[in-house]
């Protein structure tokens, strides 16, 4: 009888260590260690033993540097007079990187990162704030009259700086993906009928450089 | 008495609601009125309760003279030289960092209209606060049930053995009684057809159970790790309707599809300070999670002070040291980019369906056999044109010229090389 209770015991065990669900809170571990984890310092790794031997890592490019295929960086500074003066700041893109295509791009761009508050119809009415989770109200950037007499470069500087509850744009997108989008704004404006000043400014600096 | 108390307390309700109502009314039109004017005018820097980029706008007639809305209206129509000889809203500038942009057009009309919608919403917001009781969901119960069956099953088993005993017994009984003579039977782990069975099913369980051990070597299928906030994709991605590549963005041209830095989580929780609208929220051990405590939690990481919202200096924030949970070997090359970009793979297919998952796990196993399987099947969008489709493809001449031809009529990843060793590995 003692042997009976021994094997119930140890299958009742068994069943218990296989049935105990519950999510997986351990990575488990690796088949072959030496071809599993990296040596080098990969993406997210912790810098933390560089900073150990005295080589402080900062995980920035180098002051003054610019990216293969990116533009020159914006300078204007982020103040009041900064800010006054990016009035007078033209899109540097040119009509070649403003083809149709180009726009579309710039669409899916603005659809990403800026329609869930400014709306898919760039109304100010994005799911963010319709829905009541977001508390402020964005912009209508096609019926707003100040949207509409803000120069590109103004609206550049916000996007770049960011502008009262607006964060900056800088870390998700590049220089020339934030003028793609004021581009793509700016064209939305002027197909919902925007005043005749606005349009021809938009028109100009297209075509200038 | 019993009957009393109801009585009283749904006269109280009563009275409530119709004082409430009353106040409504009276202002109604001119509430609608400032509620369209609040939300051109006034709601990209202002909330009724809380503070923004201007402070909160509930209770204004209480503070400074704005009791009197010809004094409002002066300070709205021209702030500048409201502030100059008033020594509170220069405060107010001090506070906020900016000064409040004027607004000639505004009416006094407008004021008042303002004003009533203000009101009403402040009078609707207590009234409304306390009947916020919202259905509990129940936590899954699907481990329960495994629970459940396995008892049952270990019940019926011992059930089984009995029985076989009862019966030997009963046997042996009866063959006394007939005076049938048979050798002393033998227990039943000296019984060889026993012995024999038992070891049959610990080889094929053994077996089965090595097998599967050795597999999830360096496998994290389901690995769901306690993150530093509880953070719910179901609630951002899924309620909230937040694009993917908002956060992950690289995963469009990048190998990584990167962790949003703490400035992306403030683009909008500058604004959002609390958890209030949405389900609610439970970890995996069933226990209650507060949303607005999470938050702080992500403000701590950010150093932003919620009361003073336009103090906060971004580079001063910490990085989150969020658990990474897709893990590839290091022998392993992926390249995000090329699966969403070039590929138009969706999320969803390698990461399940995030849009609701509270907390994230892994659902694909990530194991070679997955990728090339996936690899076999898969089309390419080799149909292109000027407009749509990718032109990522457009080198592969012979494919394209076969799809007109009629000879091929799909083209898979593997016929591009996806089966090829050093495609992944190198």
């Amino acid at each position: 009888m003692k042997k009976v209770l021994y094997i119930t015991g140890s299958l009742s065990l068994v069943i218990a260590l296989v049935s105990c669900g519950g999510p997986r809170k351990d990575e488990g571990r690796a088949y072959m260690p030496d071809m599993a984890y990296s040596r080098a310092y990969e993406t997210y790794s912790s810098t933390e033993a560089l900073d150990k031997a005295n080589i402080h890592y900062v995980a920035r490019p180098v002051e003054g540097t610019i990216a293969r295929g990116e533009m020159p960086a914006y300078t204007l500074k982020n103040d009041s007079a900064g800010y006054a003066q990016s009035a007078f700041v033209k899109n540097p893109l040119d009509s070649a990187d403003l083809t149709a295509e180009q726009l579309t791009e710039a669409a899916r761009l603005y659809q990403i990162n800026c329609g869930i508050c400014h709306g898919a119809k760039l109304d100010g009415n994005g799911p963010l704030y319709t829905s009541g989770a977001y508390p402020a109200a964005p912009r209508n950037l096609i019926g707003d009259p100040l949207m509409l007499a803000m120069t590109e470069g103004t609206m550049f500087h916000s996007v770049t700086y960011g502008k009262n509850l607006m964060g900056s744009y800088a870390s998700q997108l590049s220089t020339k993906q934030r003028w793609q989008i004021i581009a793509f704004i700016k064209a939305e404006q002027a197909k919902k009928g925007a005043p005749a000043a606005a349009a021809p400014a938009a028109a100009d600096s297209t075509a200038k450089k | 008495m019993i009957l009393c108390k109801p009585i009283g307390q749904r006269l109280s309700v009563l009275f409530l609601s119709f004082f409430a109502l009353s106040v409504v009314s009276v202002s109604a039109q001119d509430a609608a009125a400032g509620k369209a004017l609040y939300a051109s005018k006034c709601g990209a820097c202002h909330n009724i309760f809380k503070k923004m980029t201007g402070p909160a706008l509930g209770g204004l007639e209480d503070r400074h003279k704005w009791a009197d809305h010809k004094e409002l209206l002066a300070w709205i129509n021209n702030p500048a030289a409201y502030m100059a000889k008033d020594a509170y809203t220069q405060g107010l500038k001090a506070e906020y960092g900016s000064m409040m942009t004027g607004f000639p057009e505004i009416t006094l009309k407008d004021v008042d209209d303002l004003v009533a919608y203000i009101n009403a919403e402040v009078v609707a917001q207590k009234s409304g606060g306390d009947k916020k009781d919202v259905a509990a969901e129940a936590p899954d119960t699907s481990n329960q049930n495994a629970l459940i069956f396995g008892i049952i099953s270990l019940i019926l088993g011992v059930v089984a053995l009995i029985l076989m005993q009862v019966n030997s017994n009963l046997k042996k009984m009866s063959d006394d009684a007939e005076g049938i003579l048979r050798p002393a039977p033998l227990p039943f782990y000296r019984n060889k057809t026993y012995i024999a069975l038992a070891s049959v099913i610990f080889f094929v369980f053994g077996g089965y159970m090595v097998a599967k051990g050795a597999i999830g070597l360096g496998r994290q299928t389901n690995y769901q790790p306690d993150q530093p906030i509880f953070y719910s994709h179901k609630v951002h991605a899924g309620i909230n309707q937040i694009n993917c590549l908002y956060c992950h963005g690289n995963a469009w041209e990048s190998k990584h599809a990167a962790i949003p830095s703490v400035n992306v989580c403030m683009n909008c929780h500058k604004a959002i300070s609390t958890y209030e609208k949405g389900p609610k929220l439970y970890n995996d051990r069933g226990e209650e999670i507060d949303g607005t405590a999470e938050i702080a939690k992500l403000y701590k990481y950010a150093g932003f002070d919620p009361n003073n919202p336009n103090k906060w200096d971004p580079s001063m924030a910490k990085p989150i040291e969020w658990v990474k949970i897709h893990n590839l070997p290091d022998h392993v090359y992926f390249n995000h980019s090329q699966h969403v970009t070039a590929g138009n793979v969706q999320c969803q297919s390698c990461h399940g369906e995030i849009t609701a998952m509270d907390e994230v796990k892994q659902v694909a196993e990530l194991s070679m056999g997955w990728c090339i399987n996936c690899h076999r099947q898969t089309n390419v969008n080799f149909n292109y044109d000027s407009t749509k489709g990718n032109k990522f493809y457009s080198i592969y001449e012979k494919f394209h010229n076969d799809i007109k031809s009629g000879k091929m009529d799909s083209v898979k990843v593997k016929d591009i090389g996806g089966l090829e060793c050093q495609k992944c590995h190198y």
